[in-house]
């Protein structure tokens, strides 16, 4: 079995998209899931001699993260006090009702495609992960930024003709590495 | 894939078209030539649908990425942490 190294100087470079993705759609808010990540990568460096190689870093990561976002719900829960639950039917006539509210609505399914969506985001990052760093930063850029072709170029001090080509074998690749893990 | 050329276009440049209509940056001319080439190329319908189905996959996904300000921030607590355990 390969063991897996950790290498902290990358971690931002490497899987902060991920992560962010990952963080982002369990707080739904910005500056949680920036928090979130950054104890991330500190609690990931303080275990560090933990780490056995079993794991990829990203998934070892990954469960530093899942850790961290359990204890942010847990401590806001705790500042508001138990749940309660209330139910305010008093007369006979609407008594049970309250019953069918709780039962799961079958054509509500936005939760769950929330959710298939940010899977499918997540797919996307770990094809991204297995072609060319440089080539995989252009394609985010210019992919899911909306960059102008010109800032791409500027940026990474290309040619467009260069852009193209790169878009190009990342596009392929990306397509063949979704088609045998997600379809 | 070999190259074949149908109306001025060969495979490669029908390929380029399609990759720049995905991101809305392909001329009027070249597009109605690429619609052309299609049309007697399979491989490169192929491609077509395969291109603009992962557009679609894209757009489905909502894909954020972290700004460079964040990166930094990251960057500049880890390399601390890094020397301070060093020291």
């Amino acid at each position: 079995m390969p063991t897996h190294k950790l290498d902290p100087t990358k971690w931002v470079d490497k899987y902060s998209d991920y992560l962010f993705n990952y963080a982002i759609v369990r707080v739904n808010d910005r500056e949680v899931a920036n928090d979130l990540i950054s104890e991330t990568f500190l609690a990931g460096l303080n275990s560090k001699d933990n780490f056995e190689g079993r794991a990829t870093e990203r998934t070892w990561l990954i469960s530093i993260l899942k850790r961290k976002i359990i204890d942010h719900y847990r401590k806001i829960n705790s500042q508001k006090g138990q749940a309660e639950v209330r139910i305010n039917y008093s007369d006979s006539e609407n008594n049970g009702d309250w019953l069918e509210e709780q039962v799961a609505d079958t054509f509500d399914r936005t939760a769950e495609d929330e959710m298939e969506n940010t899977e499918l985001g997540l797919a996307i990052l770990e094809c991204l992960e297995q072609i060319n760093e440089k080539h995989a930063a252009i394609f985010k850029m210019k992919t899911i930024d909306g960059a102008d072709t010109e800032a791409v170029c500027k940026e990474f001090n290309i040619s467009p003709s260069n852009l193209w080509v790169i878009i190009h074998r990342a596009r392929t690749a990306l397509a063949a590495c979704l088609e045998k893990n997600w379809y | 894939m070999p190259k074949r050329k149908f109306f001025i276009f060969d495979c490669s440049k029908a390929e380029n078209c399609c990759d720049k209509s995905q991101y809305n940056e392909a001329g009027t001319r070249e597009k109605i030539s690429m619609l052309f080439h299609l049309l007697f190329c399979g491989p490169c319908r192929k491609y077509t649908s395969r291109n603009t189905k992962l557009t679609r996959l894209i757009k489905k996904s909502k894909l954020k990425t972290c700004s460079e300000e964040e990166k930094k921030a990251w960057k500049n607590r880890i390399e601390k942490e890094i020397a301070k355990k060093e020291s």
